[in-house]
């Protein structure tokens, strides 16, 4: 699949109760962690040892000196001796089962964690390596639930799925086993009511997921409608028609309540249908049992170790449906994880990619042609060069392709048609970090990340120093934004720096830029208007971030336009003009007029 | 607590199904020591050696208690989890009626998504506990007395031992839960934590790769993954030894009836018979005990829930009906503004201050200003969507003296982001109506709005869907909805809030004659961008960005005069011509 296409059906994946494909590539991510998933195995056999071996410890004592006594074979001194000794192996194995069930929890969890973690982590990583074009066709808020709730998934498929359901069908297998030896009859009629109890489990396993399906999409409608309601509370006062939308909201809410109505009558009835199942195995033993035991055939002990057993098999049976579901679940979040595990960006480092050039370099646009939709291009036949040291401004109207160019000089996209090259080399030769690292960049909405400042400014870069970065606070005008907040450098900024200005967010991602050095600046000037003391700051800093470097602007600033050695004028995607300032407005062309309308006072 | 209690009072509404749900929920239990006593006997006597014949009635009784405890089964959960649905929808209903009451300032200061979760996280944590964990937990507790009673009868002194374990479970219960509650927090917070990094990258993901930033972010990430994991597996460490002490006592348990049930057989006061007995109730006794304890762990988040629930429930809005509000009869359109002043909740300074005009009844207002002028405030003032200091008079009466209703049904109000429900194009419309309109209406106000074309394109036609699951309209298409819904309600007052703005010039020339023609004589106030929009207005109000009156006039009175309406006119005409490139 390629990066491009677009998914809507991502959401919509289903999932099978079991997919073979998906199991082998979950299993490869479960291999480095294979001894915590032995281990977990070896807890469930041991706790299964021990709950056998505690119903077995019953039947002999029952059986054994209790009985003896009971029947005059053994004095009561001795039978109290052999009890005691009875009572010490079974203290024994209760510790046993106790330690191991805290194990049970703790190290099936871990198993599930650890694993988690490693898928987590490299889909996130890989994620990131995806296409621009890929993040904007798809909403945030589903790509967060990938790395959250489908992983989470995943997580329940390792601990309370797969190795129980597996472990739970051996011991099921066992049980069976264990009690055709105790009692063959017994053991037949267990046998033939297990179906039954099977039957029904899977039975409510369907009727709950559906159930379950209905009661979420009504419960999406009812706070779809909700969250509308509040977005356009305005227009609902206005209206005066607040009793209006409450009625609505009561007619979804009926069907919500239905829905959930229904599938409790479901779960109100399977108790009752696995308990009165039971019963009826229960009543059938009790009836065979019974005169066995009249007879002597079958030994009270073994009917007690037997009445255990069957307590111990009906519970992996009862919960098998649930792990069904459980399973569907996670099969489905592996097919929507794996499906981006497997997407390819179509912007990625070539095989042996070229060095980046250390320093200095041209940047070439070749008749570079570039649609976001084909059919429908933004850019056509556009050429013109960066010198090294030069500042090129972007000038034109909304929707003439300025921000194209940026993304295509730093290879967010490649040209369809014609090439951008550095040095004479074709971008494309290039791994896009290492391209990209070489730059400034600064965008018209920056995003500073939840963090310190220092960690901002930084962004993990090697090599930048305290000087380095106290330079760049000084020549981005910043110093006292940085130096007014509780903890300078190191001050936590909220998410998106929401506690900081327009015009202090703009001046740090300016200083951001300018702690790497870079060679070349790629700068789409901010449009939001600011007051004119951080006006004043802004013009500076952006003097003092061109300075010296090869830097692509799209300029809105008078200041950044005069000061620059060539300005490009766009329209509709195509350069009409080129020039210095003074040559262009001398010209009375599409600049000129762009310029008395764009930057004839303040207020723009 | 207090809290709860009172939350307590709703579900009291279904009185019945709680009674016959608690009275189940017993039953069952009764039932089920029932089924184990008659098991106990069949066995006591065949051990005494009586002959298997008895086994028929004992058997016809075993599957009566049973029949009985399936029919009590269902009831409990059915009576008492449909009650507590009742209540959750019950809620429901009344938070959203006191929501879409709530003055728009505290919309303003809430975060949607925070409402949204009252509506359900929380009111499912109050159900929880007050319906299905109450109920189980008191019922289930019912048991052990009854229980102990029985086993004391067979053995006091087993009884008496075979408490203690019991007892210390729930102490063990206790003294766990503050660490599987901080465990859990601590979970949540890291999950919090999780998807909150994913959402920060994957929205700036321009930032991250523009610095080729993918690897150093990806490792930040893993981090925070790591701490996840870390938090999880002490979680389950937690959640472990939990596990660990509640059946390392139920299996002690085990190991006193063993021991002390075996030297009863052995002194002859306990038959070997009773051993099953001993050991199933003992079995079933733990139940309860275990409910009690996972209704402990329901009770702290139950609590939370219910305030944040009482914060919107108990929340008095802002604006409502004066005492003895009158509807205000005869208004004829004109409005009146005495230093009508108005500063948002928590804001520093006046988004409006000291205005006075007059909005004379038929004519048409225009209001313009910088962006931040507070023309929009200007226009929810008309409908007194805030409380202003001041004086505002409709038609000579004193807007703060009338009933909100008779305030707002004479408004048509269009909104500047075109809201419109993920509806039908027909109810969006009828929105505005008292009564859903006719088709014949329908396409009279689908033609003054200029949109009977575009509608007329669609094979749906009026019932067309918008918005989710239906069709996009363009910004255009959104707007002249809008104009639709205000004109449907036929109203003396006209409110648009640049509500022209995604129109076309043309267009938006051929709407005003319509809305002349068909607003014939109603008031008409304009707040716009584009300055054209209110050129042909009779008064234009020119806000500053410190919401005051800067300048008044018509257009070419404002033109003449120069300033900030003068530039921006001159502005606007060159981009128009800039555009036509």
């Amino acid at each position: 699949m390629s990066a491009t296409d677009q998914d809507p059906a991502e959401e919509l994946v289903q999932g099978k109760a079991f997919d073979l494909r998906l199991f082998l590539r979950l299993m490869e991510w479960a291999r480095p962690h294979a001894w915590q998933f032995v281990v977990s195995l070896l807890v469930l056999v041991g706790l299964f040892a021990a709950q056998l071996g505690g119903a077995w410890l019953w039947r002999l004592t029952l059986d054994g000196p209790l009985e003896a006594f009971h029947d005059g074979r053994l004095p009561r001194a001795e039978a109290l001796r052999e009890l005691y000794r009875y009572v010490a192996a079974y203290a024994g194995i209760v510790l046993a089962y106790s330690w191991l069930s805290y194990f049970e929890i703790a190290q099936l969890g871990r198993a599930g964690q650890v694993v988690v973690h490693d898928l987590r982590s490299a889909l996130f990583e890989h994620m990131l390596r995806l296409d621009l074009t890929w993040f904007d066709a798809r909403p945030t808020g589903s790509l967060v639930t990938r790395v959250t709730s489908d992983v989470e998934n995943l997580a329940e498929l390792f601990t309370s799925g797969l190795v129980v359901l597996v472990f739970d069908l051996a011991k099921v297998v066992v049980l069976i086993v264990l009690l055709f030896w105790l009692d063959r009859e017994l053991a037949l009629v267990v046998t033939a009511f297990t179906p039954v109890l099977i039957g029904v489990s899977l039975l409510f396993r369907g009727g709950a997921r559906r159930g379950f399906r209905e009661v979420r999409a009504h419960l999406a409608k009812l706070n779809g409608y909700l969250q509308e309601v509040l977005s356009g509370v305005r227009v609902v006062q206005m209206f005066h028609r607040e009793e209006r939308v409450g009625a609505r909201f009561a007619g979804l809410v009926e069907p919500y309540l239905a829905a959930n109505l229904r599938t409790l009558v479901l779960f109100a009835l399977f108790f009752p249908a696995i308990g009165l199942t039971v019963l009826a195995i229960q009543g059938a033993s009790l009836w065979f049992g019974g005169h066995s035991l009249a007879t002597g055939d079958l030994a009270y002990g073994e009917f007690v170790q037997f009445w255990f057993y069957l307590a111990m098999l009906v519970d992996p049976i009862r919960d098998l449906g649930e792990r069904f579901n459980v399973l569907q679940a996670a099969f489905a979040s592996a097919e929507r994880v794996f499906r981006i595990l497997d997407t390819r960006p179509a912007i990625a480092a070539p095989e042996g990619p070229a060095p980046v050039p250390p320093r200095g370099g041209d940047l070439v646009f070749e008749d570079v042609g570039f649609a976001y939709v084909p059919g429908q291009p933004v850019l056509e036949e556009l050429s013109f060069r960066i010198d090294a040291g030069e500042t090129v401004a972007l000038v034109g109207a909304t929707g003439a392709g300025k921000s194209t160019i940026v993304n295509l000089a730093l290879r967010f996209h490649d040209p369809d048609v014609g090439r951008v090259t550095l040095d004479g080399v074709d971008l494309r030769r290039f791994a896009p970090p290492a391209l990209r690292a070489r730059s400034g960049l600064v965008l018209q909405e920056d995003f500073l990340f939840e963090g310190t400042v220092r960690e901002n400014l930084l962004m993990g870069r090697a090599g930048i120093d305290d000087a380095a970065l106290e330079r760049a606070l000084d020549a981005s005008c910043a110093r006292d934004v940085v130096a007014r907040l509780d903890g300078g450098l190191d001050a936590r900024l909220t998410e998106r720096g929401a506690t900081l200005s327009t015009g202090e967010r703009q001046l740090l991602a300016i200083a951001r830029a300018l702690a790497g050095d870079p060679e070349l600046i790629l700068l789409d000037e901010a449009t939001a208007n600011v007051d004119s003391a951080t006006e004043a700051r802004i013009e500076q800093a952006t003097k003092n971030l061109l300075r010296g470097r090869s830097a692509l602007v799209v300029a809105h600033r008078l200041s950044t336009v005069r000061g620059a050695d060539r300005i490009l004028v766009l329209h509709r995607g195509r350069l009409r003009e080129a020039g210095t300032h003074a040559e262009l407005l001398a010209r009375g062309g599409l600049y000129a007029r762009l310029y008395a309308l764009q930057f004839d006072d303040a207020e723009a | 607590m207090r809290l709860l209690v009172r939350f307590y009072g709703r579900f009291l509404r279904y009185k019945a199904r709680l009674a016959i749900g608690f009275a189940a929920v017993a039953a069952t239990r009764v039932t089920d020591i029932a089924i184990t006593l008659v098991v106990g006997e069949a066995l006591n006597r065949l051990k005494a050696g009586e002959a298997p014949s008895f086994l028929p009635r004992l058997l016809a009784w075993f599957a009566a208690w049973g029949l009985a405890q399936a029919l009590f089964s269902f009831l409990q959960r059915w009576c008492v989890v449909s009650a507590s649905r009742f209540v959750e929808a019950e809620l429901k209903r009344d938070l959203f009626a006191k929501l879409a009451r709530l003055d728009f300032g505290f919309h303003d200061r809430t975060r949607s998504g925070d409402l949204v979760s009252r509506l359900t996280s929380d009111v499912e944590a109050v159900r929880m506990f007050l319906g299905p964990g109450l109920m189980f937990a008191l019922g289930g507790l019912v048991m052990v007395p009854v229980t102990l009673v029985m086993l004391a009868r067979r053995e006091p002194l087993l009884t008496l031992v075979m408490a203690l374990p019991l007892s210390l479970m729930a102490l063990s219960f206790k003294l766990l839960y503050g660490r599987l509650h901080d465990a859990s927090l601590a979970v949540q917070e890291a999950a919090g934590d999780l998807s909150h990094g994913a959402q920060e990258n994957f929205a700036g993901v321009r930032v991250v790769k523009g610095y080729g930033r993918e690897e150093h972010q990806a490792a930040r990430f893993a981090e925070v993954s790591r701490r996840n994991r870390d938090d999880q597996v002490r979680l389950a460490r937690a959640r472990g030894l939990a596990h660990a002490l509640s059946t390392g006592t139920s299996q002690v348990t085990f190991v006193v009836i063993l021991l002390l049930g075996g030297r009863a057989i052995l002194d002859g006061r306990m038959g070997i018979g009773d051993a099953l007995v001993f050991i199933d109730l003992t079995m079933k006794l733990f139940w309860p005990v275990l409910t009690l304890g996972w209704i402990a762990g329901l009770y702290p988040r139950a609590v939370a829930s219910a305030q944040r629930i009482e914060e919107v429930l108990g929340r008095a809005p802002a604006i409502v009906d004066p005492p003895g509000a009158r509807a205000l009869t005869g208004f004829d359109g004109s409005f009146r503004f005495e230093g009508v002043s108005f500063t948002y909740p928590g804001a520093a300074r006046p988004a409006l201050s000291g205005l006075d005009f007059e909005v004379p009844a038929g004519s048409v207002l225009g209001v313009v200003g910088p962006t931040g002028s507070g023309k929009t405030t200007l226009l929810d003032l008309f409908g007194r969507l805030h409380a202003a200091q001041g004086t505002l008079r409709m038609g000579g009466e004193r807007q703060d003296e009338l009933t909100l209703a008779s305030i707002r049904a004479p408004l048509g109000y269009v909104p500047q982001d075109s809201f419109l429900f993920s509806d039908t194009w027909r109810e969006n419309v009828n929105l505005g109506a008292d009564a859903p309109l006719s088709d014949e209406r329908l396409a009279e106000l689908a033609r003054i709005a200029c949109l009977d074309e575009e509608l007329a394109r669609f094979e749906a036609g009026y019932d067309l869907r918008i918005g989710e699951r239906g069709v996009t309209l363009s910004g255009g298409q959104r707007q002249r909805t809008c104009i639709a819904r205000a004109l449907a309600r036929e109203p003396q007052v006209l409110l648009l809030d640049d509500a022209l703005s995604a129109v076309d010039t043309e267009t938006e020339a051929r709407l005003v004659r319509h809305l002349r023609a068909a607003g014939a004589g109603a008031t008409v106030v304009i707040a716009a961008h584009r300055l054209s929009s209110v050129r042909h207005a009779d008064d234009i109000l020119v806000l500053s960005a410190d919401g005051r009156v800067a300048q008044t006039g018509t257009h070419d009175e404002l033109v003449a005069a120069g300033g900030w309406y003068a530039d921006t006119w001159a502005r606007q005409q060159q981009r128009a011509e800039l555009e036509e490139l």
